[in-house]
């Protein structure tokens, strides 16, 4: 399988400060990566030093197969890029918008541009500067769909829209998949919203990738236990590493286990000898997320 | 608009619950033998699901004959799709293992769920 976007040891220092640290991320291509952590974890870093907008402090990025610091024209001929802060031409309507972007892309897709022109109901004698923040993003996606990139990143596309344009934001990214030869790497604070579309995830936290995997294992491997503590019970004060934010109140003891099935049972009888009914369940992103940052909080301590 | 519903439940596997939804859909008969079955691309887009996924559901859905490609028409729901028995509790499986496992909780003999379980039916026949 081939990696649209590949990262190895990637360091951003701002005045001393890892704002990104040794990230070392792979993303398949043909995959919906999301890229999930808090506000000022150093997603938006990353992305524009994979974008060649930074240049990193050591390690390195390649995208599409070019290392980042030679990211030109003729890679963004491929690459759909839609940021938070991005400069839009706010004097153009968008059919001056898409004239104006039309020409730079030999594989510009005119019935692809007129049916997400349809789809996300875009006025055409507004200027863009006029329009809310919601119609704003649709026509910048529309502007870097419409010649069917290889990979679009999208940086923190979800924030601050209401749940109508969210939809149709995912629908026009999903209209992309149809073609052949994507990938999509999408930034958010906002897990809820991607996890039915996204298969790879990574987790970055304080500049440091926590998780970077398949959404099918990352999900397999977690689980929340929660089971009952006889009056007897005894719980160790060390507990095997691979449990997360263990917590007791009274007879409740729950932890989430991040190995499960990879000797999860043994661990747990280890602890718990003669204990059999304890409640197992999956998780979503979310909680998986939750467990993850909390875990790392703790370690840092 | 797609021929079944589906009502996700975060942290179980969107995978697993379409293909539920589906197979329910072809078992319960609301998708009838020749009726069309949804590409990959109207699953994924209706569903806002990734189209990796959706491709998943299809092909688990042809390999166990549920669906055929027909030529010109794209999937069908299988003419010769057998409704075996053997559907129909796999969609029950989960229900089923549910409910053990709580009654195993409550701490009731098997005999008490079965008298609880055979209670029920009678209720509702």
């Amino acid at each position: 399988m081939g990696y649209a976007i590949r990262t190895e040891g990637l360091t951003k220092k701002f005045g001393g400060r890892a704002a990104v640290d040794q990230l070392a991320l792979d993303v398949p291509e043909g995959s919906i990566y999301a890229f999930l952590g808090p506000n000022g974890s150093g997603k938006t870093t990353t992305i524009k030093l994979m974008m060649n907008i930074l240049f990193p402090t050591a390690g390195r990025a390649e995208v599409l197969g070019v290392p980042s610091a030679k990211i030109g024209p003729e890679q963004f001929r491929q690459i759909g890029y839609v940021s938070e802060n991005q400069k839009i031409p706010g004097w153009m309507t968008v059919p001056q918008l898409i004239g104006f972007c039309k020409p730079m892309y030999p594989t510009w897709d005119d019935g692809f541009c007129n049916r997400l022109l349809e789809q996300f109901d875009l006025p055409n004698d507004v200027k863009l500067k006029s329009m809310s923040r919601g119609m704003k993003v649709k026509a910048m996606l529309l502007s870097s769909l419409a010649y069917r990139p290889k990979l679009l990143v999208l940086d923190e596309p979800f924030s601050g829209l209401d749940p109508l344009v969210r939809d149709e934001l995912i629908r026009g990214i999903l209209e992309l998949t149809e073609s052949e030869g994507w990938t999509v790497f999408i930034s958010s604070h906002d897990i809820d919203e991607v996890e039915r579309l996204a298969d790879w995830v990574g987790f970055i936290d304080k500049g440091k990738l926590a998780v970077s995997e398949s959404k099918e294992t990352l999900q397999a491997r977690f689980r929340q236990i929660e089971l009952a503590l006889p009056a007897d019970a005894h719980v160790p004060q060390e507990l095997p590493k691979e449990w997360l934010v263990p917590q007791r109140a009274g007879h409740a003891f729950r932890f989430v286990e991040s190995q499960y099935g990879n000797g999860s049972s043994e661990r747990f009888n280890a602890v718990f000898p003669g204990i059999a009914d304890a409640d197992e369940q999956s998780l979503p992103l979310r909680e998986i997320y939750l467990a993850l940052a909390r875990h790392f909080k703790g370690a840092n301590r | 608009m797609l021929p079944f519903k589906v009502t996700f439940t975060p942290g179980l596997s969107v995978h697993e619950q379409v293909l539920f939804a589906a197979k329910k859909a072809i078992v319960c008969g609301q998708l009838k033998p020749g009726d069309a079955f949804p590409s990959v691309r109207v699953l994924s887009q209706e569903l806002r699901i990734n189209p990796n996924t959706a491709q998943k559901v299809s092909a688990r859905l042809r390999d166990e004959g549920l669906i055929e490609m027909q030529p010109g028409l794209g999937s069908v729901v299988a003419k010769s799709a057998h409704v075996l028995s053997s559907h129909k509790k796999e969609l029950l499986g989960r229900d089923l293992e549910h409910l053990v496992v709580e009654a195993k909780k409550l701490k009731l003999t098997e005999q008490e769920l079965l008298d609880a379980l055979r209670q029920h039916w009678k209720n509702l026949s």
